[in-house]
């Protein structure tokens, strides 16, 4: 009678315990705390449900100018979130834009004579703050009020099980696109400039006093009698890049993947030379690629998100708060980990995000710029913390430099 | 109509560039040239399980033609010669039926194409256009006689197709006013079929075969001495052809040799085939598109293969 009883009892505990992948669906919360906070005396390192360290990313590679209807295009795989970007440059006429006649002879003499100025070349945004300051508010002027860059972020793809594909954008994919948007605005990545597409009416074989009063104009303050001389070249129309990505597949941090994929497109973005046909009274292109050009974007900002877990979410609710006490860091008890790059699981498990937008001034060499930063949902992160974000963001900024630029 | 849920373009709307080489008519000459043999078809590229959040998912991509080859490595024209279709293709289920839902005894298919903006000659819309609607008629007709569906009673499975890069339905340099009928759209479908075959095995859908689809087409040699000479082709890519007389696409399933779908457009009937061939224009045809199904079966069961590999080696 003895003998069956005790096969038994070592036969049980493996009919109550759970494989690990069902232990991570019924006690999501447990399973990547029991991770991060292994047992002392195991000696093991603090490693997330992943395999990753708190603050490592994924795994990244990009390719890019493989679609071929595209002006420029590119793959970011982020682990196992891809983002696939098209660029697709269209003319927009200024006869089609209602108010161009009116907003360009508001806008004054003073542009005209600068636009005179600049027939030689592009100058750079280092030699000559002033004029980038100019030009700044010009760029922002066409670029954000007429709509030149038209982002728009597609999750109906069927990456995920949560997006049906068919309906209106979800409220993600529409908060994404925005994302997107206000960053090209306020990071002006793309210049005005590039954008512009001029035309200089002829003057009738008076090239030569052209030429003399286009010098005088740019040191001294020509009178109205030059200016009638040399007609100024006027713009005539603009490109309007249409920036579509496609979340081909979703396993957390979206943004990250697409903001990357839209820089790589943007990037490998060549528009075809094009110029005002006056026989016909519209835009013509040339199909050569060698006419071609490249945008020249300012600056390469990469985005790094964060996510906070938090081991006991509800202790900070309940926490006794004395004013002017001397509060203990809680650090000392290590309770919470600020995550890099999150999957889909860890994005399901805690409240607070952080998103950083850096760029490194002269080609990686100088400072770090923060161009957006991003904080919400809970108070975990302070700013201690959030310096340490950025150095972190400036580290995955290089990594990501180097990915982007050999694709 | 303003879309509010998108980030929309100037109000005025753009146009899209016009090319100077394009005004001009263009030398037939520039046309591409098919350099495969009649019965050679494209290299295929096939892959599942590359989104992991899915049941199951295929990437299918062609090889691109000669021309597009050529202007890749060395590119001279914005213009591209022709395109190679690329989709992925994912399955979510089966999963329950809503609450809502009418009872069903068998699995419910539910079968939605989309293009990308970025996937044609000209932009897409965001929204469903009607070819994309009828694409994903004509792909549920073609996975519906494969799937054994009353093993899962009550329940829905979702195959979602994302075209990232179509086929051209004529050559661009085509004259804009010439109406010839989009025979990419052929093309895009046999794609749409084995890649959701594919996609649907990797998700382990019980179904009584593969389903590999196929093109042919009966082509008009532009210097025939008398019209209605046609040769049959293989895996046509619309922009080699000066004129297609008549094109089918077949759903295929090798192992029971069985047609689940059958799509024939243009006339076939006066098409009299040169090489000695008596057979029908249309009965040539079908059996044409089933041997392409036969040669893109081989890398179906291939991709296949590996998936049901990486599975059990995972596990």
């Amino acid at each position: 009678m003895a003998t069956p009883t005790a096969s038994a009892v070592p036969a049980a505990p493996p009919s109550l315990s759970l494989p690990p992948s069902q232990f991570a669906r019924l006690q999501p919360h447990a399973y990547l705390l029991a991770h991060l906070s292994p047992p002392p005396a195991s000696n093991q390192p603090s490693i997330r449900a992943n395999g990753r360290a708190p603050a490592q990313f994924r795994v990244t590679s990009a390719n890019s100018g493989s679609l071929t209807h595209t002006n420029g295009s590119a793959v970011v795989r982020v682990g196992d979130t891809t983002a696939v970007c098209g660029v697709r440059a269209e003319i927009l006429h200024t006869d089609d834009i209602a108010s161009w006649s009116v907003s360009q002879a508001s806008s004054g003499n003073t542009h005209k004579r600068r636009r005179l100025g600049d027939l030689g070349g592009k100058p750079t945004e280092e030699s000559d703050d002033t004029y980038a300051d100019a030009q700044d508010d010009e760029d922002r002027a066409h670029i954000q009020d007429l709509n030149l860059l038209v982002p728009n972020l597609s999750l109906s793809t069927g990456c995920a099980p949560g997006f049906t594909p068919g309906a209106p954008p979800s409220s993600l994919a529409q908060s994404l696109s925005h994302q997107i948007l206000s960053l090209l605005h306020t990071s002006r990545l793309v210049r005005a400039d590039d954008l512009r597409i001029w035309y200089q009416p002829p003057n009738l074989g008076r090239e030569d006093l052209e030429r003399h009063n286009e010098d005088e104009a740019m040191d001294v303050d020509a009178g109205p009698g030059a200016a009638g001389l040399s007609k100024p070249r006027e713009i005539k129309a603009f490109w309007v890049l249409y920036i579509d990505v496609m979340i081909i597949s979703l396993a957390g941090n979206p943004f990250d993947a697409a903001w990357a994929s839209v820089l790589a497109a943007l990037r490998d973005t060549k528009l075809p030379k094009a110029w005002w046909d006056i026989d016909n009274e519209t835009i013509l292109c040339s199909d050569d690629v060698s006419q071609a050009r490249k945008l020249s974007l300012r600056g390469f900002p990469i985005a790094s998100s964060f996510c906070v877990f938090d081991a006991d979410a509800a202790a900070a609710y309940r926490a006794v708060v004395i004013p002017k006490a001397d509060e203990p860091k809680r650090r000392g008890f290590k309770q919470t980990w600020i995550l890099a790059d999150p999957d889909g699981y860890e994005e399901g498990l805690s409240q607070e995000r952080a998103c950083l937008v850096v760029d490194k001034e002269s080609n990686g060499q100088g400072k770090t710029v923060i161009v957006k930063m991003e904080k919400h949902g809970g108070w975990i992160i302070d700013t201690e913390d959030l310096r340490q974000l950025v150095s972190m963001s400036a580290q995955r900024w290089d990594e990501m430099k180097q990915i982007l630029e050999q694709c | 109509m303003n879309d509010r849920r998108r980030v929309n373009g100037p109000p005025g709307g753009t146009r899209p560039p016009v090319f100077q080489s394009g005004l001009q008519s263009s030398n037939p000459s520039d046309r591409p040239r098919r350099q495969r043999q009649p019965a050679e078809l494209r290299k295929i590229f096939l892959k599942t399980g590359l989104i992991p959040s899915a049941s199951g998912s295929a990437y299918l991509e062609f090889e691109p033609s000669a021309s597009l080859a050529a202007n890749r490595s060395n590119p001279k024209s914005m213009i591209p010669p022709s395109s190679a279709l690329k989709l992925t293709c994912t399955v979510h289920g089966p999963k329950p039926l809503p609450r809502s839902a009418a009872y069903s005894p068998n699995l419910v298919l539910t079968t939605h194409v989309k293009y990308a903006p970025f996937a044609a000659r000209r932009r897409k819309g965001h929204v469903r256009d009607s070819s994309e609607r009828d694409l994903g008629v004509h792909l549920e007709t073609a996975l519906r006689g494969a799937i054994i569906a009353e093993r899962w009673p009550k329940s829905g499975l979702d195959i979602t197709i994302t075209i990232l890069e179509a086929e051209d339905d004529r050559w661009w340099g085509e004259p804009p006013d010439s109406h010839d009928a989009s025979w990419g759209i052929m093309n895009v479908l046999a794609g749409c079929i084995t890649a959701a075959s594919a996609a649907i095995a990797d998700a382990r859908i019980d179904c009584l075969d593969l389903v590999a689809g196929g093109v042919a087409a009966i082509t008009e040699d532009v210097g025939a001495s008398h019209s209605g000479s046609g040769r049959l082709m293989l895996d046509t890519d619309p922009a080699e052809h000066a004129s297609i007389l008549s094109a089918c696409v077949v759903a295929y399933m090798p192992a029971r040799d069985e047609i689940t779908e059958l799509w024939l457009k243009g006339d076939s009937s006066k098409a009299v085939l040169d090489d000695g061939d008596s057979r029908q224009g249309h009965d040539a045809l079908i059996d044409g598109a089933v041997d392409a199904a036969r040669g893109s079966y081989s890398v179906l069961s291939e991709a296949v293969k590996e998936s049901i590999l990486n599975a059990v080696a995972h596990a």
